[in-house]
């Protein structure tokens, strides 16, 4: 039994660093640009970026416990976000799904950026 | 020494200092660059000039296989007789945001090529515009000839020149456009673009279906991903190096000098600023403080205030960013002589028929242009044709 219970232990120890990096290793990225969508129902984000002409949609999943902040703003809902608010995004991408780490609305792109 | 040897030493001593020299001719770097500019410049013409095929990474859409393919007349960086498709979709009526530029459809620039993998993988010769479109523009090539000046007018000079409440009525009241991050754009007619920088590097994937560190990804096919084996190439298609000295190209690239103005075109000039003209076409803008000396503190002639104008539902397509369809970029002047078609996408073939087109904040001084005596018109015409 004890060479049992050791060798369950061994196995976990030595798996438990690879479901650690699993955890860890979405690539971190960021992304500064205007909503072009927000959805409260699926807690999706649509931001648009691009460098000149060449645009870029970035499509975010927004898990319930992302921060949303805003200058002089402690928090704000998904919900408190509008079509042509600057916002940065810092997410993570795995296989065709990018998620959301944090939130910021920066301003608004009629006003430019504070 | 005697009178005439005088002169003729004066003229000795002037010419060694260069008070004489040219300025530079269509095609030609600014004045003042360091050799190591001149080398980058040189190198940077070679990649505007580079002829991309699928197999080094042209496509799977493009709209041309080279910088200079479209950038060609009279030299390159110049103008060409291409015209390509803009298409965006226009919703005044939605909360938030009025335009949508169509990205996830792959807007908003529509490629009108593609390459012999990507013909027999979907049966296309070109990239289809989306039913959500409410307006397809047609758009020329400019030049972009003295464009690392426009980039390098500071920002504050740009929204001194904005008045968007029309606080001074006088009619006009130009505004600035904002790319998506909130930054003043510039660049392209309806200036959405804030820097020269990202116009250069993202003309490439656009343009050619190249991709670069700058743009890392290849455009879709009207949203949809490209078909797996129509792009060989492997990504980035063109590296970093690359990116730099063509920028450095473009950005060291000397705006066309004016000619020597008649007496008519002197009195053309006058004409251009009684009828209102300049109050767009702001004769001169001064650059700030930049690292290249040949950029710094210089005055440049363009002819531009880089601000959004009404022109009116005659010359209304897309919008972009914060530009309605009606709005557009004052285009800059200078160069204009090297033009054959004029306006944003072509349909003016004369400078008259096109000041005949201003309309919304343009059409007092069309109004007032027409209204001139013959002679009067003539010679504001004989001016533009100086630029």
């Amino acid at each position: 039994m004890f060479r049992s219970l050791s060798l369950v232990v061994l196995i976990a120890a030595a798996a438990s660093p690879h479901l650690r990096a699993q955890q860890t290793t979405l690539p971190h990225d960021r992304v500064r640009g205007a909503v072009r969508s927000v959805d409260t129902r699926t807690r999706t984000l649509e931001v648009i970026t691009g460098v000149g002409y060449a645009l870029r949609l970035v499509r975010l999943d927004v898990p319930a416990d992302v921060p949303i902040t805003a200058a002089g703003v402690a928090t704000l809902t998904l919900g408190d976000l509008k079509p042509g608010d600057v916002v940065a995004v810092s997410f993570g991408s795995r296989t065709g799904k990018s998620l959301a780490y944090s939130i910021q609305r920066v301003g608004r792109m009629e006003t430019g950026p504070r | 020494m005697t009178g005439p040897a005088s002169v003729a030493a004066l003229l000795m001593i002037l010419g060694s200092l260069g008070a004489c020299r040219r300025p530079p001719a269509p095609g030609e770097p600014l004045r003042g660059i360091s050799p190591a500019e001149r080398a980058r410049f040189d190198s940077g013409r070679a990649v505007f000039a580079q002829v991309f095929t699928p197999e080094t990474g042209l496509g799977p859409l493009f709209n041309a296989n080279a910088c200079a393919e479209c950038h060609e007349d009279p030299v390159s960086g110049g103008t060409g007789d291409e015209v390509e498709r803009h298409a965006a979709a226009f919703h005044p009526e939605a909360t938030g945001r009025a335009c949508d530029e169509l990205p996830a459809f792959g807007g908003p620039v529509f490629q009108d090529s593609v390459t012999p993998l990507l013909r027999a993988a979907l049966g296309i010769d070109r990239e289809p515009v989306p039913p959500a479109a409410t307006a397809v523009a047609a758009r020329t090539t400019p030049d972009v000839l003295g464009f690392g000046l426009l980039d390098a007018v500071p920002d504050s000079a740009i929204l001194a020149l904005a008045d968007p409440d029309d606080r001074d009525g006088d009619g006009i009241s130009g505004r600035p456009n904002r790319f998506f991050d909130g930054r003043l754009g510039r660049l392209g007619r309806k200036a959405l673009v804030p820097t020269l920088r990202e116009f250069n590097d993202g003309a490439f994937q656009i343009e050619q279906g190249i991709t670069s560190p700058s743009v890392p990804v290849e455009g879709t096919v009207a949203g949809r991903p490209l078909p797996a084996g129509t792009d060989p190439a492997a990504d980035p298609e063109l590296q970093a190096h690359a990116l730099v000295v063509n920028d450095a190209f473009v950005r060291l690239l000397a705006p066309p000098a004016s000619i020597k103005a008649s007496r008519e075109a002197r009195r053309g000039r006058d004409v251009f600023t009684q009828t209102g003209c300049a109050a767009c076409h702001v004769p001169a803008l001064r650059t700030g403080d930049n690292p290249i000396a040949a950029l710094k503190n210089k005055e440049v002639a363009a002819y531009t205030d880089l601000l959004l104008h009404d022109m009116g539902a005659e010359l209304a397509d897309i919008c972009f960013g914060l530009a309605t369809p009606s709005e557009f970029r004052t285009e800059p002047l200078m160069g204009l002589r090297l033009a054959t078609q004029f306006l944003h996408d072509g349909r003016a073939k004369t400078p008259e028929q096109a000041i005949d087109l201003h309309g919304g904040e343009g059409t007092r001084s069309r109004d007032l242009f027409r209204a001139l005596p013959a002679e009067d018109r003539a010679a504001l015409v004989a001016f533009l044709r100086t630029l």
